[in-house]
């Protein structure tokens, strides 16, 4: 591979693993905050997907969809957290178990009104430019997901350091009952975390919408990804999901090209590695039993 | 009725259940007069099937096994609805007898459904002839079953090639008298446009880019081999895994790579992912030209990627543009009835019930002598929506004209268009 081609597969890896950071930040948050692995992470991103997919057909415009999409999923998960996982709080298998219920309702319900053909958005106007970049054409828009991941975790990192909800947030991940006790409406926490868990995966779809494509079986694949990038980076934590997805992104890329059959086992191997040198993940921690 | 026993014993057998199974299968069998036809039949058929009762024809029995879920569910779809336009059309009889409602089963995209389906067929249903299955791992699972219950099985979609092939050992699979195939094989759409484009087209050199699974493979094959064989290079190759979502890896290696033919095989998402990495990283002006088995370019795709596939040249049997009277005809009425535009898979299904309702004609309506049966379905010879259609009287493979077709935008609409043939292309059935 000459340097220039390696360049570019580098920044094909690089907003590969911008993306799955967008998606595994939302899984992380959720589980670190309530415990609970939500298996219906890749049908919100899917929804994300589709809402663009209908804003575009409608308005002819991409860019409302970076705010509506993750609204509408947001809020989606804003009912569904009050709705069904409050009344299994504290059992988290059957919690899991309902997630998966979830994925598949949402997924039906999406094939139902979309039909179950393959769909695929132009990309915006202004991005569907390329740059030369090692004597090559490159893609704007990859460079702009690439400029996206990192600005958005900037700002989670920010929300999570700097603002009160962070605290609450990182105050819920080491201990919700303690956080209760002192008064704080963990509910309303837990409502809110998943809301915006949720909405990060919906701003994920949004992201994939213009360059994989949109159709039945895109959740399960995006959720595999997003469960590879949390189980290497670590559960729970921002920075986990930073190091998983700038990892596996990469990795995933040029597997493809350099071992192409192996090139999931690759990932899986990376995964089961790390695993058995540290089972919580590169920067997972070990929790306390509850 | 079927309906209903179907629901009972679909449903994991507890003690209770299998109880209430046998109690219902008894009382359908109790209350079943001679000749019903399924469960929904339109009125025509229950009429002729009560005025024909008398002379004790039973209405045939046909069982199709689709995806209706999961990746290839739109290409099930389509193909039943081609199935019911043929019926409808037909007044719900083939060559004079009158057929119930078609069982459709959902093969979900598994081999171990798809074999469990059949089984219902054979054994349930006991239907005369069953049709379908569109992946090929799926045909090759339940071929063995099909050729031991002497089932008469016409393929409308999977392209193996062993399915209708004399092959060591019967591996992965291979022909059996009982199986027809009306859709085409992996070697008629990826073998004559490897000649086509050494001779004809003049291409020295080619690379080829296909899925990384058993159809794809065989594609890359049966394209370098043709290819070759006419005197061109095959300077390398490159796959990627089926489902690939991100295609600029794979699109990156093509361009650093200097030979500027690629030949390729890919469908659905996967066809679409591919012509827009193809596109972001400016292939074609770099003097890179996108070839390939025409599912590369088939409609599903094209009115997603539109002009973004212009200039591709694939091969495939059939197009929507293809200017004879039986398409014509075809595109019109599946337009009117479904107000949408038929695809490739449609037309398999649909000539595969031309076959069959020929083949009745013959037999006056008789499937219960296999030998006469099969003999009227080889002797089967139509102008299809595609051109002439024959079964090959050695292997049951469709013969068929093999079209090169390159995707043009005329007037707004990108579709492809017939620029070459080859007639008559039969598959070496070895």
């Amino acid at each position: 591979m000459s340097p220039d081609v390696a360049i570019q597969q580098a920044l094909n890896g690089i907003s590969f693993g911008a993306l799955l950071f967008i998606l595994a930040a939302g899984l992380s948050l959720i589980f670190g905050m309530m415990d609970v692995v939500n298996l219906a992470h890749g049908a919100f991103y899917m929804l994300g997907a589709y809402v663009t997919l209908t804003l575009v057909q409608r308005t002819g415009q991409f860019w409302p969809a970076l705010v509506l999409a993750p609204l509408v999923v947001g809020l989606l998960g804003l009912v569904v957290e009050p709705l069904l996982l409050r009344r299994l709080r504290g059992r988290h298998l059957d919690q899991v178990l309902l997630t998966i219920g979830v994925s598949l309702v949402i997924a039906d319900v999406i094939g139902l009104t979309f039909g179950r053909e393959i769909r695929s958005i132009p990309l915006p106007a202004g991005l569907d430019r390329s740059i030369e970049i090692g004597g090559s054409d490159y893609p704007v828009y990859r460079l702009f997901v690439i400029a996206s991941g990192v600005a958005m975790a900037a700002v989670l990192a920010a929300v999570h350091r700097r603002t009160q909800l962070g605290a609450l947030i990182r105050a819920g991940v080491d201990d919700a009952p303690m956080l209760a006790a002192l008064g704080v409406d963990i509910d309303r926490l837990f409502a809110r975390t998943f809301a915006v868990g949720a909405a990060l995966a919906g701003l994920a779809g949004v992201f994939a919408a213009p360059v994989f494509g949109i159709f039945p079986g895109m959740d399960v694949d995006a959720l595999i990804y997003s469960l590879i990038v949390v189980v290497v980076g670590g559960l729970g934590t921002l920075t986990g999901a930073m190091v998983g997805a700038g990892l596996v992104g990469p990795a995933d890329t040029f597997g493809k090209v350099l071992f192409p059959q192996f090139a999931l086992a690759l990932i899986f191997a990376i995964m089961a590695f790390v695993l058995l040198l540290r089972p919580t993940g590169l920067l997972g921690r070990v929790r306390p039993a509850r | 009725m079927f309906d209903d026993q179907r629901k009972v014993t679909s449903l994991p057998i507890t003690r209770r259940r299998l109880i209430l199974a046998g109690g219902a299968s008894a009382l359908a069998a109790a209350c079943a007069p001679a000749a019903t036809p399924g469960p929904s039949a339109t009125g025509a058929a229950t009429a002729t099937a009560k005025a024909t009762a008398t002379v004790a024809v039973k209405p045939l029995k046909i069982g199709i096994l689709l995806p209706f879920t999961k990746v290839y569910a739109e290409l099930g779809n389509s193909m039943k609805r081609s199935a019911d336009l043929y019926l409808k059309q037909n007044g719900n009889k083939l060559g004079g007898r009158p057929v119930a409602a078609p069982i459709y089963e959902d093969e979900a995209n598994d081999p171990a459904v798809g074999a469990q389906k059949t089984q219902k067929f054979i054994e349930q249903d006991q239907v005369d002839v069953m049709m379908g299955i569109v992946a090929t791992p799926i045909a090759y699972a339940v071929r063995n079953a099909i050729d031991a219950a002497k089932l008469i099985f016409i393929e409308t979609n999977a392209g193996g090639n062993a399915l209708t092939r004399a092959t060591t050992d019967c591996k992965p699979s291979c022909k059996s008298q009982y199986i027809f195939r009306s859709s085409f094989s992996a070697w008629q759409i990826s073998n004559p446009i490897g000649t086509y484009f050494a001779t004809k087209k003049g291409v020295k050199e080619a690379f080829t880019f296909v899925a990384d699974y058993g159809f794809g493979t065989e594609s890359a094959a049966d394209f370098t081999n043709a290819f070759q064989a006419a005197g061109g290079k095959v300077t390398g190759a490159l796959k990627a895994p089926l489902g690939s979502a991100d295609f600029a890896p794979f699109v990156t290696q093509l361009k650093a790579q200097p030979t500027k033919d690629i030949y390729s095989f890919f469908s659905g998402t996967d066809a679409i992912n591919y012509i827009k990495a193809w596109n972001q990283l400016g292939m074609s002006a770099a003097g890179y030209r996108m070839n390939g088995a025409g599912f590369l370019t088939e409609q599903d795709v094209l009115k997603e990627v539109k002009d973004l596939a212009n200039g591709a040249v694939t091969s495939l049997f059939w197009a929507v543009t293809l200017d004879n009277p039986e398409n014509k005809a075809f595109v019109d009425a599946y337009q009117k009835e479904y107000n949408l535009l038929p695809d490739v898979f449609a037309v398999q299904q649909w000539d595969g019930m031309k076959a069959l309702d020929l083949a009745l004609q013959a037999t006056k309506g008789d499937t219960s002598n296999k030998e006469a049966f099969i003999a009227a379905l080889v002797a089967a010879k139509f102008n299809s929506p595609r051109g002439p259609f024959s079964f090959d009287k050695d292997t049951h493979n469709v013969i068929q004209d093999i079209y090169i077709r390159e995707v043009r935008t005329q007037g707004g609409s990108t579709v492809n268009t017939v620029v070459d043939k080859i007639p008559s292309v039969t598959d070496p059935g070895k």
